[in-house]
């Protein structure tokens, strides 16, 4: 093995007799066994939850003007420009104030079982109705519940805009009728360890 | 008691003996001729040489048998559960066999295998190994260093020829 | 008629090998659960969580599992030694433990009757050992083969070439430990270690570490674990010789791995470390009872640090080129073994 060396190296030789190289390895992966900070996991469903940043690309939220009028002009844009035809929009006209001009969304729905997260209606929509959000716990037992549909869509989001997202914070694990989600308390939360 | 066991095993042995030479299969084959090493070590064991058992065991059920095995496995199977081993020669093997067998038990019968019992009793017996040792490397000497030498020319003998070939295969 | 002598051996044996037995298949349990949460850790994860305290009942979870699993013969499989060959690779595996001593004879104070702590000193016990575990083999190889299924088949192969290679430098490792201590004996062995750690054959200078290293690293590789589990090596022949099979009878194969390891542990100890020895050279006015326990204690402990042992290289070490395993086997540890052979034979004649 020395051969390129030209001279018979003493110390690699003993290096190799004393296993030097498995005992530094060995040492390292012990430090990790016997330290418990090191573990990185996120305990998800039990007691803690990832919140994601702002930036993440969730389920799909309708917003509303600060008093409460449904941004949405029902243009079809949205529609029109996802790539896999996953939104169905039908208009309607309504002058009660509901939107912020005449015309509304009858229907506003996604299909999640072929939305791909890709971002495009938030890009192509005029008034930024569409945003995607920060909710990732879409899991669900049949396709109809794949579908989101505007009344859903438009309830306030769980995480507030303002927080800055990328924390863990602590969470509950909770059954409903409908099945489980983890409730996050944003009030508690911690750095992700790397 | 001791007969029951001999019998029991004794049995075993010759059925799978059968077995090796008459299935088609040969990993099956190999697999019976394992379970014959192992009855004719438990019938070491009714001998009261538990030593020569476990070599037996240690060397031709978990050595050789392991290289046996490496070969028929490389080997294809389909061809080989299908050919004819004997290519016609079935007839005079058969009374060649059956002669054998007649030859055998004419001796069986006639000879004397009784063998004189050893000087050593049952007490020594109880350090069996080392009482092979001793006698190996004092009485027996001659015959086993001449067994090490042509086992020793064995194994030179196959690393020639392997590197013989390789080096023509280089050569070209 | 056989008297009350015989009767109560023959009853102390029975009981023996049945304790044996129903300790050796309940020992993957825990030993699995060790292993993952070991793996986790050392992968600075949790490890089993979820189901029990700490994933305590991982094991018992993984076991129903395996049980009601569908148990899948492949269609052109060898069914005979499809089926034999988990049998073949675990029935070895608790053979060996016939002659594993655990301990010496213990007094035990309410019946008054001295008690072996092994089934049967056989004065070929270490012989009986390598050639019975030895066996295990078969389960590998002709599983590998009956599968019908290129990856396994490789695998068995793989699995005789490596284990026909260290097996010779175990055997060595064996004569030398019979050479320091004097017998074929397991119990023997361990008593020819009872003054205090310089005594233990591990402390034999010069050869003992180095019989200790040749038998380890042959050991790794006779047990199939990391660094050199290339028989079932995920990387590159999905899982080897296990490939096919599912459910119970997968279960087998690794209930034979475990125990593989864990009589593995023991025979290191044994061989090398004392066995039950204290490494002190001194004894203490104990009562006989508190003794025996201390000897087992020390026994436990040094076993289960070996198998701590084995678990932590599995997850340190990355996994040897097929081609640098032989190259370990026959290059270094054969040679090394007969130079050290050649050596004991001189201290033994001096000393």
């Amino acid at each position: 093995m020395n051969e390129g060396k030209g001279r018979f190296d003493i110390m690699e030789l003993i290096k190799k007799v004393l296993f030097t190289d498995f005992v530094k390895g060995l040492v390292i992966t012990f430090g990790y066994n016997v330290s418990m900070d090191s573990v990185i996991t996120v305990k998800y469903p039990d007691e803690e939850k990832w919140i994601p940043y702002r930036r993440f690309r969730g389920l799909h939220t309708l917003n509303r003007t600060a008093d409460g009028r449904e941004l949405c002009v029902a243009c079809e844009l949205c529609s029109k420009a996802c790539p896999t035809r996953c939104i169905t929009v039908i208009p309607m006209e309504d002058n009660t104030g509901r939107g912020i001009s005449d015309r509304v969304a009858k229907v506003w729905k996604v299909d999640l079982v072929r939305c791909l997260f890709c971002g495009y209606c938030e890009d192509a929509c005029p008034t930024r109705a569409v945003r995607l959000g920060r909710e990732y716990e879409l899991a669900c037992f049949d396709r109809n519940c794949a579908v989101k549909n505007r009344e859903e869509l438009l309830r306030p989001q769980p995480v507030p805009e303002e927080m800055s997202g990328g924390v863990v914070a602590k969470a509950r694990l909770r059954t409903t009728p409908d099945g489980i989600e983890v409730v996050a308390d944003l009030s508690e939360t911690r750095k992700r360890r790397v | 008691m001791e007969q029951l066991f001999f019998y029991i095993f004794a049995f075993a042995a010759v059925i799978s003996a059968i077995l090796v030479i008459s299935v088609r299969n040969p990993v099956h084959s190999a697999f019976f001729l394992i379970v014959t090493f192992m009855q004719v070590a438990a019938i070491f064991i009714l001998l009261r040489s538990p030593f020569l058992a476990a070599v037996q065991v240690f060397v031709y059920v978990g050595a050789v048998m392991v290289l046996f095995l490496f070969a028929v496995l490389v080997l294809d199977m389909g061809k080989e559960t299908m050919k004819e081993h004997l290519h016609g020669q079935s007839i005079p093997a058969g009374v060649m066999a059956v002669i054998l067998f007649l030859l055998m038990c004419y001796m069986v019968v006639k000879g004397r295998i009784v063998a004189n019992p050893g000087s050593y009793g049952e007490a020594a017996l109880v350090n069996n190994t080392e009482v092979i040792g001793r006698e190996l490397y004092t009485r027996f000497i001659y015959p086993f260093e001449i067994v090490s030498l042509i086992l020793l020319v064995a194994l030179v003998g196959a690393i020639a020829l392997v590197m013989q070939s390789k080096g023509k295969e280089q050569g070209k | 008629m056989p008297d009350t002598a015989t009767i109560l051996t023959v009853i102390a044996i029975v009981v023996k090998v049945v304790i044996a037995t129903m300790v050796i298949f309940s020992l993957p349990l825990p030993l699995t659960w060790i292993e993952r949460k070991v793996a986790g850790h050392i992968q600075v994860r949790l490890g089993p969580w979820r189901v029990g305290p700490h994933g305590l009942l991982q094991p018992v979870a993984d076991t129903i599992k395996l049980l009601f699993k569908e148990d899948i013969v492949p269609a052109k499989a060898d069914k005979f030694l499809f089926w034999l060959a988990p049998l073949m690779a675990m029935v070895p595996a608790f053979a060996v433990f016939a002659a594993i001593p655990i301990g010496d004879t213990v007094m035990v104070p309410i019946i008054n009757q001295e008690i072996a702590l092994y089934i049967a000193d056989m004065n070929v016990g270490i012989l009986y050992i390598l050639a019975i575990g030895g066996l295990g083999i078969y389960g590998i190889i002709l599983g590998g083969w009956a599968s019908n299924s290129k990856y396994a088949l490789l695998g068995g192969l793989r699995s005789s070439a490596q284990m026909i290679s260290y097996e010779i430098a175990i055997s060595f490792a064996a004569i030398g430990v019979v050479m320091m201590s004097n017998s074929l004996s397991l119990v023997e062995i361990v008593r020819s270690q009872n003054h205090g750690i310089f005594s233990w054959n591990f402390f034999y200078l010069p050869v003992g570490p180095v019989w200790f290293a040749i038998f380890f690293i042959g050991s790794l590789a006779e047990i199939n674990r990391i660094p050199f589990d290339l028989p079932e090596d995920e990387g590159t022949l999905s899982s080897g010789y296990i490939t096919e099979y599912s459910g119970m009878k997968f279960s087998f194969f690794m209930l034979a791995e475990y125990v593989a390891m864990v009589s593995v542990s023991i025979l290191a100890v044994i061989m090398f470390f004392g066995g039950w020895n204290s490494p002190f050279p001194f004894t203490i006015g104990l009562p006989s009872i508190l003794a025996d326990l201390l000897a087992l204690i020390w026994f436990f402990g040094k076993v289960c640090f070996f198998i701590y042992l084995f678990m932590w290289l599995r997850f340190t070490l990355p996994r040897y080129r097929y081609d640098h395993l032989m190259v370990i086997g026959w290059k270094i540890l054969i040679p090394l073994s007969l130079v050290t052979l050649l050596v004991t034979g001189f201290m033994r004649i001096i000393g």
